[in-house]
Formats: C-alpha cells, structure tokens, sequence
C-alpha cells in the first residue's frame, strides 16, 4: 500500500499558564494515497492538533509523523516552510482568503512564494477556478463571494502547488447543510477524479459519511 | 519571489493605508529636504568659489621673502630677511617652461609721500601715495580685478623710464578725459618726500592711462612703474644703493601654464623655505570650512531622519499587529520566515524612498527660492553678487534616494524580523 501519512506515537503538550495541557497523548494513524479519510470526535479531543502536525503548522513534543515518506518531526523551519508549499494543501473553516486579493489572485498566492513565472500562475489559478466551479468569478473579491464560493475558492487555492494531500480543518463549519452538502460533494468529486488524498476533520456525522474511513478520537487518542 | 513581486505586493500593501504610509513617510521627507537644501547649498556656493578664484587666477603663485622672527627687541624695527627673492630666482622663474608670466615687486615703505607732476601741473597735498611693484595685470593681491587700459599701452616688462597712471591720478592734476590721449609719452615727474625732509624728482615717461576699476581706485589717484623703475625710488628712500643685492624683491607673482603647475610651483619653492601662497591653497581651506558647516547643517537633517526611522518602525510594528492573520495564512500556503522579512523590509524600504523622493523634491525647490530669494536680497542691498548658490546635482540625487532607503530599510529590520518568527498556527488564530 502507497502510504501518504503515517504518524507514530504523535504527542502534543500545551503549556496554559502554569498547568500543561496534552493536546495528543499517542496517536498512530495511515492514510494511504488516494484515501478519504475524516478525523472526527468531540471538541477538544485533538482532531485539529493533529491536523497541524501533518501540515507542518506545528512541531509533535513528541512521536514521527511521515508524509510521502520524509519525517517531519525533527525539520527545521526551511523544511517545514517546503513541506507545506509543495506536499499540502490548507482548506480552513474560516476560509482564510486574503479579502484585498481577487479571487485568482489569491489562488495564484502560493505559487509566487514557490517562484513559478506570473503567466503560469495565472493559467493555473484559472484552471482551478473551473475546475471548482468558479470559471466566471475570477475577478470577484471575497467580500463579493458568498461562503460557499469562497470556500470553493480556499480549496483551488490549496489544490494549485499540486500537493499530495489535502487537510480540510472543519470545512463546512462556517456554510448551511445544503452549501456544506456541496464542498463535500466537490471534495469527494476530486477525490475519486484526480485521486487527491483527503483528510477531513469534522465533528459532524453527515461531513463525515462522505469519507472512505473515519478516525475517531477522544482525550487526544484515536478511539477503537 | 521574483523582485517584481516584492515591488508589487509591497506596494499594494502600502496603497492599502495611504494616508498612515504618506504620514510614516513625511520625517523622511523633512530630513531629506533638510540634508539636500545643506548639501546643495554646499555644492553651490563651492562652485561658486571655484569661478571667482579662477577668474582671479588659480594658476597665479605669489611668493614672499621670509623674515627673521620678531623678539621685543626687534618688534618696532623692520624684520631681517632670511630668504631672499633674488633677481637670480626670478630669471631662474622666468626661464621655466611650466610659467607664462613672473613679475617681481619692489614697494615703498606706508609712510613714503609720492606726489606727480606733468609740466606745471602740481597737486601737492592731494595727490596721494602710489601704488608700488609691479604691474597692475599680475598683481601680488589676490582678486585684484585687471584694469582697463584707456589709452596708451601697457608697461613693459623690466622697462626703465616707463609710467602708467590711472584716470583719477590725471583728473587731480586737472586734466579732462579729452586731453589723456595727448598726454601719452609726455614727461611725468614722480616727487618723493622723506621724513627727514629731502625732496627728489625721478622723471617717467607716460606711456598708460587705466581707468579706475574700483571704487577705492576711483578715491585714488596711483601710479604703476614696474619693479624696474620702483628700484631707484627704494634705494634713495632708504639711501642703500645695493639694496637689491641685501633686501631682494618684496614679492613675487608667478603665473603658471595650468592649476598643477601652480601646485608644483608650490612645493618647490615651499621646499626651498619661501613663504609660497596660492589661491589653490586657500581654496583648500575654504573648502575644508564648507565641509564642516555641511556637516553640521546636514547632522540637523541626520537628527530629523533618526526620529523618522523611529516613526517608520513604529508604523511596521503596528502593521505587523494588524496583518497577524494575513501572516499566519501566507506561511500557511508555503512562505518562508525569510519571504516575510522580505516582504516588511521592502515595505519599510519604500515608505524611506517615498519620502526620500518628495524630500529631494523638495530640497530643490526649496533651493531655487532661497536662491531667488538671497538674490533680490542682494539687488536690495545692491551688492553685485549674482549666480547660483544651491546646486543639485545627479550624485547628490542618488546620495539621497539612496540614504532615504537605507534609512527605511533600517527601520524596517526590526518590525520585519518580528513579522517572520511569528509562528503560523498561533498567527492563523489571531484575531
């Protein structure tokens, strides 16, 4: 099996003030190329810990996380900044735009920091926009998208460095069940059409139905 | 990313807070203006010194016989001489092929009474002192203005017997500016009367009329005689036949091919402990003065760009608060701690060049109406100075973009570097 992740004994302890808090307590979890797989549980179980672990957002405290096969743990700065440009892609519940940018200004973002000429940023933002639906809203600000576009939007932009794997941290959180009904039916469409590897952290049963397999955890450890 | 980016992104960044970026940028701006109306200034009135000192011949060295120091015994007597201008030097002078012209001068004491005469034409009391030395188109006073010769020809080098007067020496004996021509290579009597009550005539022939060039000429009858003519006169005032041979010449002036002659002549003759001055010598000090006033005034525009770096900074660090989030998503979509720097260093550099570009603007300005200003002073006060006394030139443009983006950039470190060790995940928390 082609693994995309594997975490082993993924630990993360919060200091609050004066009392440590553990966020993760050792988790172990795959995911294989291709998969869609969402991480649900009750709020405060880690989900979302271990979401930033894989993207390299965060550093474990302790335990391996590999993605693609390189171990992130022990990387410093320059190669979690490469990790996150080339091997993931972020789809926030907040979407996370940049309000001042058009739509596929902000799609085209990622690959300016990765140095690709303007032109092919522009073609490829496109490209994404109509893959996602968006083809006539190119020049649309955030402001002037509704939820669901915008979140459309914020999956293009995470699609454009080609990544390996796609981390989605409560993508419907912010939408109604019908437009949530729709990301995660795109979701699903580009996973089965493009084999892009999915993993979805949600607390909500119906987000979760749309997944291949579903992790659970509770207090920090995947629940069995 | 490519620099274009960071230009483009910067300064849509900047657009954003138009009127926070033109407030940040306005200390730039004063200290710049500051720093480039001082330095033009500076530029200016050396250029202007430049042209007067050429006009008045930077190429001319004048040379001085050295004297033995004064003790309080000696102080009320005329100081021996320990280096002498011998007619040998000035023949070993004339004969270089880096010189154009050398004119040796010997001069009478203050107190010796000179008076003229042409004919019965006497004026006793009036007729005041003449000018001694040499001719009056080498002279041994710097900035002297050549004279303008009204009728005649001018003295002849070494000539014996010869006299050139100016127009107010002719106009005190009675004679009209009609009659001048008349008077050229007449018999003109110079009287010289000592303290101790001789009188002695030496006879001239008249062979130059000037006109008065100056005011203080115009006041002034005089009269020119060459070094060669004066050599009777001095002998008999002081009743030392050889006192060429013990005394010298009292001063030499040597006209040189170019300024590096000149500078060479210098040396050389400085080397041989001849009190040697040139006016390249002190155009070096004027331009050593100048410096130093250009960099006090400019330390003032100095004192203005330190409270604007601070004014820079604090506008970065304040941004750097309100675009936390915005941070947080960019290392979240792939940049570098070191894009990010980047990124609020070219912010910082810009909002220093925005301000440097409005100060040199400025500064030149500011410049041409001082300078209009100084001169209908000037007209006012009818003193006949004219030019261009604040000059901007192409480097002290670049000096000042330059400076301006230097000063934004280091402002800029701090706030920069704070913007790129944010951590992403508490960054993308933000609120």
């Amino acid at each position: 099996m082609d693994t995309v992740v594997r975490a082993v004994g993924l630990a993360r302890r919060y200091k609050m003030g004066d009392a440590f808090v553990d966020a993760l307590r050792g988790v172990d979890l795959t995911v294989a190329r291709g998969e869609f797989v969402a991480l649900v549980g009750p709020s405060g179980s880690g989900k979302s810990t271990v979401l930033n672990l894989i993207g390299g957002l965060d550093r474990p405290t302790s335990g391996q996380v590999w993605i693609n096969g390189t171990e992130l743990s022990g990387s410093d700065e320059r190669a979690l900044t490469r990790h996150r440009r080339q091997h993931v892609g972020f789809v926030f519940q907040s979407f996370n735009l940049l309000p001042r940018l058009t739509a596929e200004e902000n799609v085209a973002l990622p690959l300016m920091f990765g140095g690709v000429p303007e032109k092919e940023r522009r073609a490829r933002a496109r490209a994404l926009l109509e893959r996602v639906g968006l083809g006539p809203r190119l020049a649309h600000r955030p402001t002037q998208l509704s939820g669901g576009e915008q979140q459309r939007v914020a999956i293009a932009r995470a699609l454009v460095g080609q990544p390996a794997l796609l981390l989605a941290d409560e993508p419907t959180g912010n939408l109604d069940t019908v437009i949530g009904a729709e990301i995660m039916s795109l979701l699903k469409e580009l996973n089965r059409e493009e084999r892009l590897t999915l993993l979805v952290v949600t607390h909500d049963p119906e987000v979760a139905a749309f997944a291949d397999r579903v992790i659970k955890l509770r207090d920090g450890q995947v629940e069995l | 990313m490519t620099l274009k980016d960071l230009a483009k992104t910067s300064l849509s960044n900047l657009g954003r807070h138009k009127v926070r970026t033109a407030l940040s940028a306005v200390g730039v701006t004063v200290g710049i203006l500051t720093i480039v109306t001082m330095l033009s200034l500076g530029v200016g009135v050396q250029q202007e010194v430049i042209r007067v000192f050429r006009g008045a011949g930077l190429e001319t060295v004048r040379v001085r016989p050295v004297t033995e120091e004064q003790t309080p015994f000696t102080q009320f007597a005329e100081p021996e001489r320990k280096v002498l201008i011998t007619p040998a030097l000035v023949e070993e002078m004339r004969a270089r092929d880096d010189v154009v012209k050398v004119n040796a001068h010997i001069y009478l004491p203050r107190s010796a009474n000179t008076f003229l005469r042409i004919g019965e034409h006497a004026d006793e009391p009036s007729v005041t002192q003449v000018y001694v030395g040499g001719t009056p188109w080498l002279p041994s006073e710097p900035f002297a203005i050549s004279p303008e010769l009204i009728a005649g020809e001018e003295l002849t080098d070494g000539a014996q017997g010869e006299i050139i007067v100016n127009a107010s020496a002719l106009e005190a004996l009675g004679y009209g500016r009609a009659e001048f021509s008349d008077l050229i290579g007449q018999e003109i009597a110079l009287v010289l009367k000592a303290p101790r009550g001789d009188v002695q005539d030496f006879t001239f022939r008249l062979v130059g009329i000037i006109n008065a060039y100056d005011d203080f000429e115009k006041q002034n009858p005089r009269a020119y005689l060459g070094a060669t003519g004066m050599l009777p006169l001095k002998a008999w005032w002081y009743n030392d036949p050889d006192i060429l041979e013990r005394e010298g010449y009292d001063a030499l002036t040597i006209k040189a091919v170019s300024l590096n002659d000149a500078v060479q002549i210098v040396e050389q003759l400085e080397a041989r402990n001849f009190d040697v001055e040139s006016l390249k010598t002190i155009l070096d000090t004027v331009n050593k003065t100048m410096v130093v006033l250009q960099t006090m005034l400019s330390s003032i525009g100095g004192l203005a760009l330190l409270v604007a770096s601070i004014g820079i900074a604090n506008t970065m660090i304040m941004s750097v608060y309100e675009r936390t989030r915005e941070i947080g998503i960019l290392k979240a979509v792939g940049a570098s701690p070191g894009d990010i720097r980047l990124l609020f260093m070219a912010e910082a550099s810009l909002i220093g060049l925005l301000g440097g570009v409005a100060g040199t603007i400025g500064g030149w300005l500011l410049g041409l109406g001082l300078n209009e200003g100084i001169l209908a002073y000037l007209r006012w006060k009818e003193i006949p100075v004219t030019g261009t006394f604040f000059v901007v030139t192409g480097w002290l443009v670049a000096l000042a973009l330059v400076f301006a983006t230097v000063v934004g950039l280091l402002a800029g470190l701090y706030p920069a570097a704070r913007a790129a060790r944010l951590d992403p995940l508490e960054a993308l928390r933000y609120e």
